[in-house]
């Protein structure tokens, strides 16, 4: 039970992460294989804040936030002004999270503890806890979307010459959607950290940022249930396949080959969830099902008549 | 003084394998302007065919570096035909490619550590060679031969692309590809063209470094330093690449020389960012002209 519980954590820390990496790579269009160093600097800096200021678990994970939307705005600001985008921006905050795992591992401060880690941190979080920041955060990040900040995010995206000359700041949008996805990060990583009761500048290596662009991409761009999904199943994923034991990455690896080649839209595409459309969905399978077993009934029907007639 | 112009020489002598690495990288960038995560993968098994070719079947270099090269080839090829082509097909975006080219990275590495172990492996002591003496400075003759064999390669590589009618036509389809299909130049073939180069570049810096260093499932990291070379030198250009991986190499020595080895890492990222942020089109990169 307590595995299980385990797991339901991590699919709500991964939740909070891709939904704020959504914003920044669905909606607004920049692709970021850094932002494990945001969840690295939000878990350290709360870490740090609950150990030793003795702040509690709320305040301390707003400010592991706080702390990565200060650090997004100094490596953010000077990269989105020069206008880089797609694989610039990229490399850029690859080399932002292995800058941040390095200066962390040689901080030999006890506070930090260099690439040791810090151990000992209270266990703050548990289940109910992380499902509720995780809801919280779902629920603002769709109320964003959908005011007017998400509509120029999704413009910029899709035509940013034409977003500018409607009168939206480029640099503006990108970087507040930089600062929203790096708090969300921030937030995930805070609560991760409270739950495992360690952290080490080893656990925000490349992969962790590329398994959040992995949920982002396959749950599909312009979608928020879609990453939310995503993130769900590829946490699970590698948990279901642990009785392959170490055979389970590999296969995690083809299975997203496979997925990407033979579903490039996502699992969501440009769709939304919603209780509605699901309903719908089943009763259109449930239509066409009927439709199909009419139609081999009667074949079948019309097949027997005819060798009854012959016979 | 002395000490200054040892670690220029054996900065030299990594740049050289490091420029391998970043044109490998900035020739598919240049043609199809995405990263390609799965180069890691690549290096790392055709290190590992070396290793292989020099410890069970016992090997001399020169024939474990063809293996090695032969193995680069034939992994780049596979990774084209099936990951990469039927998305191309469609016509899909950019992000799609990486993301498929980060699930082959993972899937290698991850097969390699399954079947071969997580062990971190050395290629026979005898293969690392003497250091011939210079004067007062030493050069490793591994070093030399890692040189000069990148030295070749490129420049048979530059030969390639600018005197022969292939050549023209990569060149051709980098700088639009569109218009190079309308032209008649078939594009899947010079797709396959530039990943069987990539992988021979890919497969010769494998060996080197299997040789210079060691050999183990997760070596494909060292690729992140081609990202670096070629950012410096200009996304997508190849003489900026091969300038790049120049530099960054008897920079990092430099660093490793005289600060501290630990901070060698943390200053080729720091000065990946400020380039990238000053100057995005790199040394030798214009903004819309490739290779």
């Amino acid at each position: 039970m307590g595995y299980a519980l385990t797991v339901i954590v991590f699919i709500c820390v991964n939740i909070v992460a891709a939904t704020g990496l959504s914003l920044l790579t669905g909606f607004t269009g920049l692709f970021s294989l850094g932002h494990a160093g945001f969840m690295a600097i939000g878990g350290y800096t709360s870490a740090i804040m609950a150990m030793h200021l003795g702040i509690p678990y709320v305040p301390a994970v707003i400010l592991g936030g706080a702390a990565a939307v200060i650090i997004s705005v100094v490596i953010g600001y000077p990269s989105i002004k020069n206008r880089l985008r797609g694989d610039y921006f990229a490399i850029c905050m690859l080399g932002f999270v292995e800058i941040v795992r390095l200066v962390i591992s040689n901080i030999t401060h006890p506070w930090v503890n260099g690439s040791l880690g810090l151990t000992g941190i209270p266990k703050l979080t548990n289940v109910w806890t992380a499902l509720i920041i995780c809801i919280i955060m779902v629920f603002f990040m769709r109320n964003f979307i959908k005011s007017h900040y998400g509509q120029n995010c999704k413009a910029i995206q899709q035509q940013d010459v034409a977003a500018e000359m409607m009168g939206i700041s480029i640099v503006k949008t990108r970087l507040i959607s930089l600062m929203i996805s790096a708090f969300y990060c921030g937030v995930a990583g805070s609560v991760m950290t409270f739950y495992t009761a360690f952290i080490s500048p080893l656990s925000f290596q490349a992969p962790q940022s590329q398994n959040l662009v992995a949920d982002v991409v396959i749950g599909g761009v312009n979608s928020i249930t879609g990453p939310i999904i995503a993130a769900a199943i590829l946490t699970a994923l590698p948990e279901m396949l642990r009785f392959l034991i170490s055979w389970r990455y590999v296969i995690y690896g083809l299975l997203l080959v496979v997925l990407i080649i033979f579903r490039p839209e996502g699992i969501m595409g440009y769709k939304e969830f919603s209780i509605g459309g699901f309903i719908g969905f089943f009763k259109k399978t449930y239509r066409v099902a009927v439709r199909l077993f009419k139609k081999l009934f009667g074949k079948n029907s019309k097949t027997a008549d005819k060798k009854g007639g012959k016979v | 003084m002395v000490k200054l112009l040892q670690q220029i020489i054996t900065g030299i002598s990594i740049g050289g394998i490091y420029a391998l690495l970043a044109v490998g990288y900035a020739l598919i960038f240049s043609i199809f302007q995405f990263t390609n995560f799965a180069f890691g993968g690549i290096l790392m098994g055709s290190a590992f065919a070396g290793y292989f070719a020099t410890t069970t079947l016992g090997m001399d270099a020169i024939p474990a570096t063809f293996v090695a090269v032969c193995a680069g080839v034939i992994l780049s090829i596979l990774v084209e035909l099936t990951a990469y082509r039927p998305l191309r097909k469609r016509s899909s975006s950019r992000l799609f490619l990486m993301i498929s080219a980060m699930g082959v990275n993972i899937l290698l590495v991850n097969l390699a550590t399954v079947t071969f172990g997580g062990n971190i492996r050395s290629l026979p002591a005898d293969m690392r060679m003497d250091a011939i003496k210079l004067g007062s400075v030493q050069m490793g003759v591994l070093d030399l031969i890692a040189l000069i064999g990148s030295a070749v390669i490129l420049i048979a590589l530059w030969g390639y692309l600018y005197k022969s009618r292939q050549g023209i036509a990569i060149r051709a389809v980098a700088n639009d590809t569109n218009t190079a299909r309308l032209m008649g130049i078939n594009v899947n073939k010079v797709s396959l063209t530039v990943f069987v180069i990539s992988g021979i570049l890919t497969g010769m810096a494998g060996m080197f470094f299997g040789l210079k260093y060691t050999v183990y499932p997760t070596m494909g990291i060292i690729s992140n330093k081609a990202f670096i070379a070629s950012v410096i030198g200009g996304l997508g250009s190849l003489p900026g690449a091969v300038l790049g991986g120049l530099i960054l190499g008897v920079l990092e020595t430099l660093i490793a020389g005289f600060v501290s080895s630990v901070y060698r890492d943390l200053f080729s990222f720091g000065i990946m960012i400020i380039v990238l942020m000053f100057m995005p089109n790199g040394l030798l990169g214009k903004s819309n002209d490739k290779l």
